[in-house]
């Protein structure tokens, strides 16, 4: 066995952010093992996107052929399958997207091997890898570590890893993985996507997003987040929690399964910052968050943190805004 | 129309507390079902209310887990099963998965239901394990579900929008927020789940596990941020818009 294989995965604007980070991780388990790194790139005309995801690694699959337009499960699943069998790495990283996250735990079954999901880092030690995946709500955090025959499998979070940087080498020849698809490969089928329209408030393109979660305590303290947002000339956010309790329509929902957001500045107010809220966010230039609690973990990601309560502290914080202008 | 559902018993995690001493999670003792499971309760019951049938409930656990099926079996189930395992997280998923679908071998079903994730573990992995295991084509993230003739019509979210999959029976369906309102038991439900099967099992083939993990706990303090602690409200809010004028993120 040698080899680490990266996928990555094209969406509808091309190459996923998150191929790159699951690229960097990549390399950086290839080194410490020691083996080559070679990127996988499936889809139907996806010669130019392979051919940029390949630059600089040593050897290039591509899987491309019709049948693979729009990818499910089933079809990814047998295609990695294919690509491992010819290539037997010991390690393959695949993105943590929706797709993603459904084919690698179906392949782990088909393969008999272990696979970790949602991973934000990763380690060698004594020749093994060890993923390290947030769970509860992304407050902690576990180690897992793999054991037994490979290939080892997980998948990448997106938002947790530095891009890697295309290298200006030239990409490695790509070579062709043979798929057969049976009639149970083909079994869902996607009708049609409907790309995503932006909500009536415009949340994805703000330059300022105030968003409020389940510290308000009640739909009504809602207000606040309101009145901060009209102040800033920004747009309302909410968290899935206060989405899940009817408090927000689902459009403003920021995170894992809402909207991604990347303004110039980021408000959370009673926020706690739990993974899939901040995998939304975290492109913010500037984020600030006010929260009674000192240990959420919103406020590792802040550039301002104010640990109080927000009933107080935002009143203050609009009085002082509308002050200085006078 | 039979219907096997898949749950799992979870600490709520709105009560989860970092000790401060450890950095360890420590969990409440409160259980409940997990949150997208109570979706996929909620869509069985109700394409059972459509096209007749029975719903199964099958979960892995401790005896705590009856608790779980006892609440699906008063939201209306018909029949539930435990298959008892002293610590499920002993366990990784791929084993897990292998213990369930043993189980949901022996029974007839149309549909397997699961939620996309655990509220606690979040892996999203043991239903597509099971669906791999059973050879069923799966569907996650669904948020909305029609039947047409023999076919399954499912919409989802997914990172480029709102798609449309079409399905055939059996499939294994992953339940997410949206996909419907899931309902209290009523007084009549919670008194007739009492007179509903509820069968405990022994779990096999337990098989080895692959994967290991540690306790979580917290990670360390990463930030340079600028943090304003115990300050009376007016003074902070001060120090904040002192600073976004510096930022010049406001006028």
């Amino acid at each position: 066995m040698a080899g680490i294989v990266v996928v990555g995965e094209v969406g509808a604007g091309g190459l996923r952010p998150v191929s790159w980070e699951a690229l960097a991780a990549g390399r950086a388990v290839a080194e410490a093992l020691g083996e080559p790194l070679v990127g996988l790139i499936m889809g139907s005309g996806v010669d130019e996107e392979a051919r940029t995801f390949g630059a600089g690694l040593d050897r290039l699959l591509v899987a491309d052929q019709p049948e693979l337009d729009m990818l499910t499960a089933e079809t990814a699943t047998a295609v990695l399958a294919a690509a491992i069998r010819d290539v037997e790495p010991s390690v393959v990283l695949m993105p943590g997207t929706t797709l993603g996250r459904d084919y690698a735990p179906r392949l782990a079954a088909r393969l008999g091997v272990p696979c970790a999901a949602d991973c934000i880092d990763f380690a060698v030690e004594d020749g093994a890898l060890v993923a390290v995946r947030p769970v509860l709500g992304g407050r902690v955090q576990s180690v897992v570590r793999f054991t037994g025959e490979g290939p080892w499998l997980a998948t990448v979070r997106p938002g947790s890893f530095e891009q890697a940087q295309t290298a200006s080498d030239a990409s490695p020849a790509p070579e062709a993985v043979a798929v057969e698809l049976s009639a149970d490969d083909l079994r869902v089928s996607v009708r049609e996507t409907v790309e995503k329209q932006a909500g009536p408030t415009n949340l994805t393109a703000a330059k300022v997003v105030v968003s409020g979660g389940r510290g308000l305590k009640e739909p009504d303290n809602f207000r606040l987040v309101e009145d901060l947002a009209r102040v800033l000339d920004g747009a309302v956010g909410a968290t899935r929690a206060v989405v899940d309790a009817g408090w927000r329509p689902h459009h403003e929902q920021i995170g894992q399964t809402g909207v991604t957001v990347s303004p110039r500045l980021y408000v959370a107010v009673g926020v706690s910052g739990a993974v899939q809220h901040n995998v939304g966010m975290h492109g913010s230039d500037y984020v600030v968050a006010i929260n009674r609690d000192p240990d959420a973990p919103i406020f590792k990601i802040a550039a301002f943190g104010i640990v109080g309560d927000a009933f107080e502290v935002v009143p203050a914080i609009i009085e002082a805004l509308e002050a200085g202008r006078g | 129309m039979h219907i096997v559902v898949l749950i799992k018993q979870v600490p709520d995690m709105n009560a989860v507390r970092i000790d401060k001493g450890t950095g360890r999670a420590v969990l409440s003792d409160q259980r409940v079902i997990s949150s997208y499971d109570a979706y996929a309760i909620e869509e069985a019951l109700r394409l059972k209310e459509r096209h007749g049938g029975e719903v199964t409930i099958i979960s892995a656990g401790p005896p705590s887990v009856k608790d779980a099926l006892t609440r699906a079996l008063a939201m209306g189930a018909d029949r539930a099963v435990l298959v008892q395992l002293a610590d499920v997280h002993e366990l990784d998923t791929l084993a897990v998965a292998r213990v369930l679908a043993e189980q949901i071998r022996q029974i007839p079903y149309d549909l397997v239901l699961a939620g996309q994730s655990s509220d606690d573990y979040e892996s999203g992995q043991v239903p597509p394990h099971v669906a791999e295991l059973l050879n069923l084509p799966m569907v996650s993230s669904v948020m909305g579900l029609e039947i047409e003739g023999e076919r399954l019509i499912l919409r989802r979210d997914v990172e480029d929008g709102s798609q449309t999959v079409e399905a055939p029976m059996p499939a294994l369906l992953m339940a997410i927020t949206g996909l419907n309102e899931p309902r209290y038991p009523s007084l009549k439900g919670i008194m007739a789940a009492k007179k509903k099967p509820l069968d405990l099992v022994e779990a096999s083939p337990v098989e080895p596990s692959r994967l290991s993990w540690t306790e979580p706990e917290a990670p360390e303090r990463t930030t340079s941020g600028v943090i304003v602690q115990d300050l009376p409200a007016a003074e902070a809010a001060q120090q904040l818009v002192g600073w976004l004028r510096e930022q010049k993120l406001v006028s």
